[in-house]
């Protein structure tokens, strides 16, 4: 009651309810209530508007940054462009690991397309050395963790219908960050057991230790 | 939550037990083994060492009972020892092998000893143990009746796979470091990707499709691997496991601490059965001409 009562809207509550101090209760703990479903109506909105059937893992990280032989747009390619994240990284739907496209996926377009731009002369030049270019890992999970992109995607991308195919990116960013807006992936998630056991709570994932530990 | 999968473990056990049946288990992965077919050659023992990343610890570590073989051969002699009149070191006749992994015991005595939880009981029946939670007490191994378990004294990655050799390592079992303790676990990883793809082919996971490094190495086919839980099932038409055919004929149950036989001719036999601790290894008695 005191709390509500340095709120204007709760002043005028009381002042509608003046009577028994029990209604004035009742009035105020369905008031409350109201407000708390209002909220959970806006965030689960809010939620399914992107990825439906699913609330992400939560978690926050400081990031780092890793430096990449080719200074690789994803913005340009995913954001502006709107390709999806598994046109290049297509092993994600199919194996364990989502995969690092090769060179050859990459000349498919740049042997046409922005061909003037300094970073594209420095892939045709790995290509033409037939050289690929060494990337560095950015996501990496430690030994003992047996972690599966192929199950995650069907869980969460094939199985379910409701997604809508351009939001298919926020699925990935749920342990990615939004890399659509960056140029290198840096890696902005924890990805610790407590962010993934978090996730695995609420979308009720196992948590059986021999799921994910080997 | 460690803590919370042991305590579910051990309500699903009892519950199995008392109803006569693991029905609440997603599979319970068994074995049979039969001893008139095994030959000695420690095939088996050699390919468990290349699928799970094992090292070799050498003679001298060996001897002070540091040895690292998740599964190890051993061997018994059926005939007395000649003494002094032998002609030889060993002795010519009646040798007799028993290869002896982890036993997944259901009622296993290690795990509740663990003061961290690292090692518990599966919904595949199996007998767990998580490497990076091992703090290395030791307790379960000091617990196995069957002393089945191998502590890593030293850090034998460092030296036991010299460039290039570190290559030749399994990718989907972690290399464990010293101080931790480890133990066959019935090749999980291929388990593991079994079940992720029947899973992505949204069916059941058929009989012989899991193989452990050992049954798919041995060259009589001495050991059988499968889900014990694989019944008849007269619906669909599956038969059952091959496992589960091999329990049923020579009459050993889950959940027994003695084995009532119809026919005691029948050579089933589980190791330290009175112990109680209820394993998911058979093993078929070896039969001599004599």
């Amino acid at each position: 009651m005191s709390v509500l009562q340095h709120l204007p809207l709760g002043r005028f509550i009381e002042a509608a309810s003046r009577g028994s101090r029990q209604t004035k209760q009742t009035v105020q703990v369905s008031f409350i209530v109201m407000l708390l479903m209002a909220a959970m109506a806006l965030f689960s909105a809010k939620v399914n508007a992107e990825v439906p059937n699913a609330v992400p893992p939560e978690g926050s990280y400081s990031g780092i940054h890793v430096e990449q032989p080719i200074e690789f747009p994803h913005d340009t390619h995913a954001d502006i462009n709107e390709i999806n994240c598994m046109y290049c990284h297509t092993y994600a739907r199919r194996s364990k690991v989502a995969g690092i496209p090769p060179t050859s996926k990459c000349m498919g377009c740049h042997s046409v397309i922005a061909t003037d731009k300094p970073r594209i002369q420095k892939l045709t030049e790995y290509w033409e050395n037939k050289q690929p270019p060494l990337w560095n890992k950015v996501h990496d999970v430690p030994d003992f963790v047996h972690f599966t992109h192929e199950k995650h995607i069907k869980r969460f991308v094939i199985d379910n219908e409701d997604l809508e195919v351009e939001n298919v990116s926020e699925v990935c960013a749920f342990c990615h960050g939004e890399v659509k807006k960056m140029t290198v992936a840096d890696k902005v998630k924890p990805l610790t057991m407590g962010f993934c056991q978090r996730c695995h709570q609420a979308n009720d994932g196992p948590s059986d230790c021999w799921h994910c530990h080997k | 939550m460690s803590l919370s999968n042991l305590i579910d473990d051990w309500s699903r056990y009892r519950k199995g037990r008392e109803e006569g049946g693991f029905h609440d288990y997603e599979h319970m992965w068994g074995m049979s083994i039969d001893l008139n077919k095994c030959i000695g050659c420690n095939a088996c023992s050699v390919a468990c060492y290349a699928e799970n990343n094992l090292a070799v610890v050498g003679k001298e570590k060996f001897e002070k009972g540091q040895g690292m073989h998740w599964l190890r051969v051993e061997r018994y002699w059926d005939e007395p020892d000649l003494g002094e009149e032998r002609t030889s070191e060993f002795q010519q006749h009646g040798a007799s092998f028993l290869p002896m992994m982890c036993q997944q015991c259901n009622a296993a005595t290690c795990e509740p000893v663990c003061p961290v939880a690292a090692t518990y009981h599966t919904p595949d029946g199996l007998n767990a143990q998580v490497y990076n939670r091992c703090i290395g007490s030791r307790y379960c191994s000091n617990n196995c009746p069957f002393r089945l378990r191998y502590f890593n004294f030293w850090s034998y990655y460092e030296d036991s796979w010299p460039a290039p050799l570190q290559m030749q390592l399994n990718p989907d079992i972690s290399v464990r470091d010293m101080g931790v303790m480890e133990k066959c676990t019935f090749c999980v990883q291929r388990i593991r990707t079994v079940k992720d793809t029947a899973r992505m082919e949204d069916r059941k996971v058929r009989d012989g499709e899991v193989q452990t490094a050992c049954s798919q190495t041995c060259p009589t086919g001495a050991i059988e691997f499968g889900d014990m839980l694989g019944m008849y099932d007269p619906e669909t038409g599956v038969a059952e496991t091959r496992v589960t055919k091999m329990w049923r004929k020579h009459q050993v149950e889950l959940g027994k601490t003695k084995q009532n036989k119809q026919t005691p001719e029948m050579r089933g036999y589980r190791v330290f059965e009175f112990l109680n601790t209820d394993p998911c290894v058979m093993y078929l008695d070896r039969v001599r001409e004599v």
